[in-house]
């Protein structure tokens, strides 16, 4: 089986991020990088597949030339080689740009199941998945905590979660494109072995296409203002827990 | 015109459409409603009592139960016929497995998860979290319209939805679907036990911290978290003395919740805890320490001994109950 | 509480369970830490493969980080001189060395005033030196290191040397996957052997591993005990107008005491960001003294506060350094291994600079390995090589001079200041040499000895606002640290007893002061009646300061899995 995984390299998760001078987009010329955590276990189910079923497993990234970071992470990992979509301005590319410089860059490859992770921990669109199914003409499913692949090869089995601790099983044919959840499996560590073997893998570098894409501009990033005063609520223990209940209750209406 | 796709599942409509109607109302603009399904007329009027202008009531026998590539087709075709300037959704887990998808066949732009939107310079532009909450985006959507965009469950009130002086028509439209072009083949949904909790998921949280003091101390906060019909949680020392289990530490190393209530007692408010609660939308700290940093996050603050505060939150519970 | 995470720390000296499959990895030269040590050892190491020609030596570098440079902190101000010799086409490689130092200014500060010092003596003047972020130099030399060659492992601690007999073999790395209660998580990775005809350790300061060869073959015997200083550090972003890109300010005085060794660093990088820093020595004598809050208060000094205000504070950090100089270094060969930079102590405490010696060294140890290797030859008396590189070289011409510097401020700052004033112009004879001196940790004084029995005074201390002072919780925040928190602490503490009997009623718990993260915390027993020792281990910033400065020598630092730490971009 021939699986691609489209990795992202996002801003490490606690990294104290500011706004950037423009107020468009925020200072990372200094910040740390990881892998997108729901792309990493994207990667190891990929890499589970393939050690159940065989054939290759291609890391896919788009981005600028700093996230050959993750990619040699990936192949660190076990990743059998790499599709790296470079360019500058996919640092802070919208969703539907990415998935178009993905889909440019996979297109001749028939990929016979594409796993990318359900959402970026940067800009949390939700939606490169999704729409490089639909650029890929692919039938997709999202969410996915579990994955079967029939014994043919021909088809696929997943586990959907739906809200509040409701999950559904959907087939469809193969190929396809899931989007994974974080925990559907336990991360394996890179291994001294995998890191000496990743130096002689390839890493194909495309320059990213210019494709036609629905825009959403950023005018403005900033943090979120509080919308108001800590209110304290004074009296006797009694007093200020009736009060509170009644603040609950009728202003905040959270009970 | 608006146009607002509701949503729905085994005959009951999904609250959170009603969010998102609200929110169309308060563009001031005209507002279509469309229900998607296989038999919806009972649904659609009971939309039809919201201050719209119309429902539509998409129905086709493949369209039931949902499948992304099902709704795909159905609602390019509403689209094409509607020219809605502008698509809104509540941002459940079906807009987000289909909506992007039916964007990008149309070559339109989805901003998605957002949680107002505004007119800015008099153009309108959509308000959206960034970097797991610790920005703000102003999102101006480029290109043709309509453009869509979908709406946080929360973001807008519910009973904040005008009903209007008579029912909207309800008007079926038509929509031609090959099921055999449907690839996704889904079962009927189940529930699971969740081996592990979801605090993400919760809507109500009670955070216990240091101030507990001991283990024996604990039920203290579970009675109150019970009445409360809210989730346990607790900051870092708690579960690194193992009175918790560590999937439920909120903060930095632990978990990032944004619940309608969190309410934190005897939690001093490190950064590294505000960070995993800061987007609760209604924060209560309880704290014998009027200096602790919690309250520089809290919507509500009692300074006092949680011991004597907690037991009486519970009887004002109780008592209005 | 106490005994679990005994239990789990002893794990260490556990016999194998027999299920184990240990991978090796045989190498010829081993560079354990990728610090500019390590970095320029291994970097000279592939060089000559390339000029000798012949079978090339296989090279690798192991560094506990996460990303390479990701535990560097430093001033820095570089002296360029041992990398012009390691790689003179620096510039034309892209070396972030693009900041000149262009103003050196030195100020004695009474707490209101900054007095300039009218000349800076000639061993402080930075003529032909840059200012630069050693975390940014470390990741571009490890990418030069790894283009001409050579492995480098990141995210991988050695956490035990290998012998056969007496003769260091190799390193043994870190298992991964261990819970906190020492069992073993689903993911579980055993460590691997890495076994090396020569082992370089440039572990850095108090390096875990250097330290157990120390002890094991008494390397330091008729040597100067080691003495260390913690240096606490600031990265800020400022109004450039402020202070020129280039400047580098140093300073003595407030809010140290006469008795307490150290000073304050400024250092302006472009673009209006500026290096804060703070460096105490840690051979104090007041038990209650408070590194973290003596750094607060040189920032709300007017001459730093006046250019902080307004600005905003984006990284923070901590790190030892050593200051013991010639007397104190051991002996750094032994069969099959060598010690180079901080680990041995390879630094100039009179200058604060240590990199370019770090490098110098790394540089020697190359030289030597490589022939030993190629003449099948890594006996201690064929290591003993280095140690004359050593003495023949520049690293003793610069440290001989100014031995007894660090010794002399132990007498307090002014009789240092007037020693080392005398040192530079006498050459550094004094009346005795070597001078004693006492290992920092016994120096503090409990409680009762340093007050004279009277009830101690308030400490000094310096309100919180989180806009130019930091509680060290915000701090650690700013230090990016993180560990995966369910795995045994890596910070064991022999006896935890001790804490809350002896040491709570000797010295009221300096391990609460001198940890710069908030790791060691005093807090009501479960039980309810009196109080235990609670361990943060996930805070901790791996400055090393605990190992050294506990007065009962009962805390070991062993490192925790690999890639835990900070994170210390643009440090
Ligand atoms: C790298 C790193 C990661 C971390 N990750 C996390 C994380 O994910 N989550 C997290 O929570 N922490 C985390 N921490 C720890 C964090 O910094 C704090 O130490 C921790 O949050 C403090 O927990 P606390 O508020 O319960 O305890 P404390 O800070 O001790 O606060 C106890 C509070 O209880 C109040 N109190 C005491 N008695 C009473 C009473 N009777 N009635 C009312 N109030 C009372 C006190 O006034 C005080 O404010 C992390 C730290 C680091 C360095
Ligand atoms: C506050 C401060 C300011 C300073 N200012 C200056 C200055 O201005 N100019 C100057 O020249 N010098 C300065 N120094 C000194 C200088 O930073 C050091 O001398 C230099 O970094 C030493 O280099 P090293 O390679 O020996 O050790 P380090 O730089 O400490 O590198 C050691 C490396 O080994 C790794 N490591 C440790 N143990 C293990 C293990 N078990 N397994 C794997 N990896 C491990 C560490 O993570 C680290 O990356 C300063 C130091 C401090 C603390
Ligand atoms: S625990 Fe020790 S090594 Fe870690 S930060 Fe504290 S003093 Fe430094």
């Amino acid at each position: 089986m021939k699986i691609a995984v489209c990795i992202k390299q996002v801003v490490t998760r606690d990294w104290p991020l500011r706004v950037a001078e423009s107020a468009t987009w925020v200072r990372d010329d200094d910040a740390s990088f990881e892998m997108n955590e729901p792309d990493a276990y994207a990667l190891e189910e990929a890499l589970r597949l393939k050690e159940l079923l065989g054939g290759e497993v291609v890391v896919c990234s788009a981005g600028p030339a700093r996230v050959s970071q993750v990619i040699r992470e990936a192949l660190a990992r076990g990743a059998d080689r790499a599709i790296h979509v470079e360019g500058e301005a996919l640092a802070a590319a919208e969703a539907d740009a990415v998935a178009a410089a993905l889909a440019g860059a996979m297109e001749g490859e028939s990929f016979d199941l594409v796993l990318t992770g359900l959402q970026s921990d940067d800009q949390g669109f939700g939606q490169t998945g999704v729409v490089l199914a639909e650029r890929l003409g692919l039938p997709h499913a999202t969410i996915i905590m579990e994955v079967d692949v029939a014994d043919d090869g021909g088809s696929l089995r997943v586990k959907r979660e739906l809200e509040s601790g409701w999950f559904q099983w959907v087939s469809m044919p193969l190929p396809a494109l899931l989007t994974i959840q974080s925990g559907i499996n336990q991360l394996r560590y890179a291994t001294l072995r995998g890191i000496m073997a990743a130096k002689r893998k390839e890493i194909l570098t495309v320059p990213a296409q210019s494709a036609e894409t629905a825009g959403q501009r950023i005018l403005e990033l900033y943090v979120p203002e509080k919308s108001s005063a800590t209110r304290f609520i004074d009296g006797s223990a009694p007093e200020a827990a009736r009060e509170l209940v009644r603040l609950l209750r009728e202003e905040a209406r959270v009970l | 015109m608006i146009l607002v796709v509701a949503e729905q599942r085994g005959g009951a409509l999904n609250p959170a459409t009603w969010e998102t109607v609200a929110a169309a109302q308060q563009t001031g603009e005209s507002i279509t409603v469309a229900l998607v399904g296989a038999d919806v007329q009972k649904l659609a009027a009971e939309l039809a009592a919201a201050e719209v202008a119309e429902v539509l009531a998409v129905e086709h026998d493949a369209l039931e139960p949902y499948t992304p590539d099902g709704f795909v087709a159905a609602l390019a075709q509403v689209m094409e016929k509607a020219c809605p300037e502008l698509v809104l959704f509540p941002h459940t887990y079906q807009t987000r497995d289909y909506a992007p998808a039916l964007a990008a066949r149309l070559g339109r732009v989805f901003i998605p998860d957002c949680i107002a939107s505004k007119v800015r310079d008099g153009q309108r532009v959509f308000v959206r979290p960034m970097f797991q909450g610790k920005f703000m985006a102003d999102v101006l959507p480029q290109g043709p319209a309509p453009h869509f965009a979908s709406f946080q469950i929360g973001a807008c009130r519910a009973d904040a939805c005008a009903r209007g002086a008579a029912p909207a028509p309800v008007r079926e439209a038509a929509v031609e679907i090959d099921a055999a072009a449907i690839r996704q083949r889904p079962e009927a949904p189940f529930k699971e036990a969740k081996q592990a909790v979801d605090l993400t998921q919760a809507e109500r949280i009670v955070a216990v911290g240091r101030g507990i003091k001991g283990q024996e101390h604990l039920p203290v906060a579970q009675d109150l978290a019970k009445a409360l019909d809210a989730e346990l949680a607790a900051s870092r020392p708690i579960c690194d003395s193992g009175w918790l289990p560590m999937d439920r530490q909120i903060g930095s190393s632990g978990q990032t919740v944004a619940p309608k209530l969190y309410l934190a007692v005897g939690i001093s408010g490190a950064i590294q805890h505000l960070v995993g609660m800061k987007g609760a939308r209604t924060i209560v700290a309880v704290n014998k320490d009027a200096d602790a940093p919690i309250f520089e996050v809290a919507d509500y603050g009692i300074v006092g001994d949680l011991f004597e505060v907690v037991p009486a939150i519970m009887a004002a519970l109780e008592g209005e109950a | 509480m106490a005994l679990r995470r005994d239990l789990a720390g002893s794990r260490r000296e556990t016999p194998e369970k027999a299920d184990v499959e240990r991978e090796t990895l045989d190498v010829d030269v081993l560079v354990v830490g990728g610090g500019p040590a390590g970095l320029a050892a291994a970097y000279r190491l592939a060089r000559l493969n390339e000029e000798r020609g012949g079978e090339p030596l296989i090279v690798a570098v192991l560094e506990k980080a996460r990303a390479a440079g990701a535990h560097m902190l430093s001033g820095a101000v570089l002296d360029p001189s041992a990398l012009s010799e390691l790689m003179p086409d620096w510039k034309s490689r892209g070396a972030p060395l693009d900041l000149p130092v262009r103003d050196d200014r030195i100020y004695f500060l009474t707490a209101g005033r900054a007095l300039p010092f009218p000349i800076t003596p000639p061993p402080l003047r930075n003529h032909g030196h840059y200012v630069i972020s050693l975390n940014r130099l470390a990741k571009w030399l490890t990418e030069q290191v790894e283009a001409a060659g050579v492995d480098v492992f990141t995210g991988f601690a050695g956490t035990e040397l290998l012998y056969e007999g007496d003769r260091v073999v190799g390193v043994r790395t870190g298992d991964r996957g261990i819970d906190r209660h020492g069992e073993r998580k689903p993911a579980f990775e055993p460590g691997v052997d890495i076994r090396a005809k020569v082992t370089v350790l440039a572990d850095g300061v108090r390096g875990n591993l250097t330290k157990t060869l120390i002890r094991r073959f008494s390397l330091d015997a008729g040597r100067s005990p080691q003495s260390y200083a913690i240096g606490i550090k600031e990265l800020w972003d400022i109004d450039p107008q402020r202070l020129a890109a280039g400047s580098v300010i140093h300073t003595m005085g407030h809010p140290l005491r006469f008795e307490e060794f150290g000073g304050g660093f400024i250092y302006a990088l472009p673009d209006g960001r500026l290096s804060v820093g703070f460096v105490a020595g840690l051979d104090y004598r007041d038990p209650l003294f408070d590194p973290h809050v003596a750094f607060q208060r040189f920032k709300r000094h007017p001459l730093v506060a006046s250019l902080l205000a307004g600005g905003q504070m984006v990284r923070y950090g901590a790190k030892a350094l050593p200051e013991g100089g010639w007397h104190a270094l051991p002996r750094c060969h032994l069969d099959g291994a060598l010690i180079v930079g901080d680990a041995a102590g390879f630094l100039n405490s009179m200058r604060l600079k240590g990199i370019h010696l770090a490098m110098r060294s790394g540089m020697h140890a190359a030289d030597v390995a490589f022939r030993a290797v190629r003449e099948n030859d890594v006996s201690a008396g064929r290591l003993s090589e280095y140690a004359r590189l050593v003495e023949a070289g520049p690293i003793r011409r610069e440290l001989y001079p100014v031995r007894n510097v660090h010794q002399s401020f132990a007498g307090g700052l002014l009789a240092g200041l007037l020693y080392s004033g005398m040192s530079l112009l006498t050459g550094g004879w004094w009346f005795r040499d070597p001078m004693p001196a006492h290992a920092g940790h016994e120096r503090i004084r409990t409680v009762a000895k340093y007050f004279g029995g009277a009830a101690p005074p308030e400490p000094p201390s310096a309100p919180i606002d989180r806009e130019l002072t930091f509680d060290r919780l915000t701090n650690v925040h700013y230090s990016g640290t993180r560990h995966d928190e369910n795995q045994p602490s890596h910070l064991l503490v022999a006896d935890t007893d001790i804490c809350r009997t002896r040491c709570m009623e000797e010295y009221r718990n300096p391990c609460t002061r001198f940890c710069p993260a908030n790791v060691y915390e005093i807090v009501d027993a479960d039980a309810g009646e009196g109080k235990r020792l609670q361990i943060n281990a996930s805070n901790c910033v791996h400055c090393k300061t605990c190992d050294i400065m506990d007065p009962y020598q009962i805390i070991d630092w062993v490192p925790p899995e690999g890639g835990g730490g900070p994170s210390y971009e643009g440090m």
